[in-house]
């Protein structure tokens, strides 16, 4: 799990061009949303595609993805459950 | 009058502080020279910069700094001038669209690659309401900007915040290569002017002014006039738009002090610098800059940058000194560019 999230946090930086931030300045229970690290619905996307891309996890129902992307935590777990 | 208040610059040079600049010129050998890049940290918080590409992060380090330095809080208008707009950001689309077969496509590159981004994230970060235009007009985009600010001035305004921004690409970079227009080598910026060679130095930058109609304390110059025109026939036609844009200006020839040409490495674009000085300042003391910056559609803005510091500073770094003659107090600077002898210009900069 400890490698599924550092290699989350390493994809979310890409993805979202976190350029300027390091891993571990990310918290891995951290809300990811709002007062957290504060992304917003675009992010929510592109996080929804890096899910689809990298590990071939298509989110069927929309509602959910507020569950699983409330951390780095959340969906480290949501991966490892539903990874094919 | 149209005064400049506040300039602030991002190039491959240290621009972004004078001090700096004036102690040396960067040595490249490259392909293509690229902006150095400031800590980004130092002025955006990285979440808030994730949408940004590297010109659209220069672009609001360089407008912050030209508005702080003119005390300026809210423009009354925000023009940016650019050939390429966010060039990097179109490629990084189309490079997924075909990376992945068209599949997994998300909207940020898109969204961000708009030529009027760079405005737009400004007046967006500003809360900036007022007048917001960019103009692509290719090699005149930045003297666009410039005679659209003047004409508000003229009409009233007060303050505004205009700016060249232009950034290159690998992929740009090679397609252009291709036919031509940039060197097929990597060239070595200190020793531009001794390549015999056609095809130009690359570059790229980020150049941003605050225009104003009242000086204080902090004016650099004064912008006395400028002018466009479009693929002379020969160097006569040129000299006759010059006598007519100093005219206009009711000034002489005998009146420049400096002129800044935009030497690019280019055997055939640097002839027409060239014959244009023998012809019209051969005694004047002359300077150029892109091998400092290398060559862009809005590279004029860089020329900008430097002659407003030159009259505010009355210093001249000798490594862009293009000859030997005497330099007497700098008055009014004459900038002289052409991009690939199809868009050419002149600015008249005089001492506020």
């Amino acid at each position: 799990m400890e490698d599924l999230t550092l290699k989350l946090k390493e994809q979310i930086i890409e993805a979202l061009n976190l350029e300027d931030m390091e891993v571990d300045e990310i918290e891995t229970d951290e809300p990811l949303f709002g007062e957290g690290l504060g992304l917003d619905s675009i992010d929510a996307l592109e996080l929804i595609v890096l899910l689809e891309k990298n590990y071939g996890i298509k989110i069927e129902n929309p509602k959910d993805g507020q569950k699983i992307f409330y951390s780095i935590k959340t969906m480290a777990e949501y991966i490892t459950e539903h990874k094919s | 009058m149209v005064y400049i208040n506040g300039t602030a610059s991002l190039s491959p040079q240290n621009s972004l502080d004078y001090n700096k600049f004036l102690e040396g010129i960067i040595e490249y050998e490259k392909d293509f020279l690229q902006s150095i890049k400031p800590n980004y940290k130092e002025y955006m918080k990285p979440i808030a910069a994730r949408r940004m590409s590297k010109t659209v992060k220069n672009g609001i380090i360089c407008s912050q700094k030209a508005l702080q330095e003119a005390k300026v809080d809210i423009p009354d208008a925000i023009i940016v001038g650019t050939g390429l707009g966010i060039v990097s950001d179109t490629e990084k689309f189309l490079e997924n669209m075909l990376n992945n077969d068209e599949k997994f496509l998300t909207p940020t590159a898109f969204i961000q690659s708009t030529h009027n981004t760079v405005a737009a994230q400004i007046a967006l970060k500003l809360k900036c309401h007022n007048y917001n235009f960019t103009y692509v007009n290719r090699g005149f985009s930045f003297e666009s900007a410039v005679i659209d600010a003047i004409m508000h001035i003229n009409e009233g305004k007060r303050n505004i915040l205009i700016g060249g921004t232009d950034e290159m690409s690998e992929h740009y970079f090679h397609i252009i290569r291709k036919n031509g227009r940039w060197k097929k080598t990597k060239v070595k910026n200190t020793e531009l002017l001794n390549y015999t060679t056609n095809g130009a130095i690359c570059g790229e930058g980020v150049n941003f002014f605050i225009i104003s109609s009242e000086k204080n304390e902090n004016t650099y110059s004064e912008i006395k006039a400028i002018n466009t025109f479009y693929k002379p026939e020969n160097s006569e036609e040129i000299n006759i738009k010059l006598k007519s844009f100093l005219n206009n200006a009711d000034t002489k020839i005998n009146d420049i002090d400096l002129v800044i040409t935009g030497h690019t490495g280019d055997a055939v674009g640097d002839k027409i610098y060239y014959n244009f000085l023998q012809e019209n300042f051969r005694n004047k003391p002359a300077s150029y800059y892109k091998h400092l910056t290398g060559e862009y559609q809005t590279a004029n803005s860089f020329a900008l940058w430097l002659g407003a510091n030159i009259l505010k500073t009355q210093i001249i770094p000798d490594f862009i000194r293009l000859n030997g003659n005497p330099i007497s107090k700098i008055k009014n600077i004459l900038i002289y560019n052409h991009y690939f002898d199809i868009n050419h210009s002149f600015i008249l900069l005089s001492q506020a």
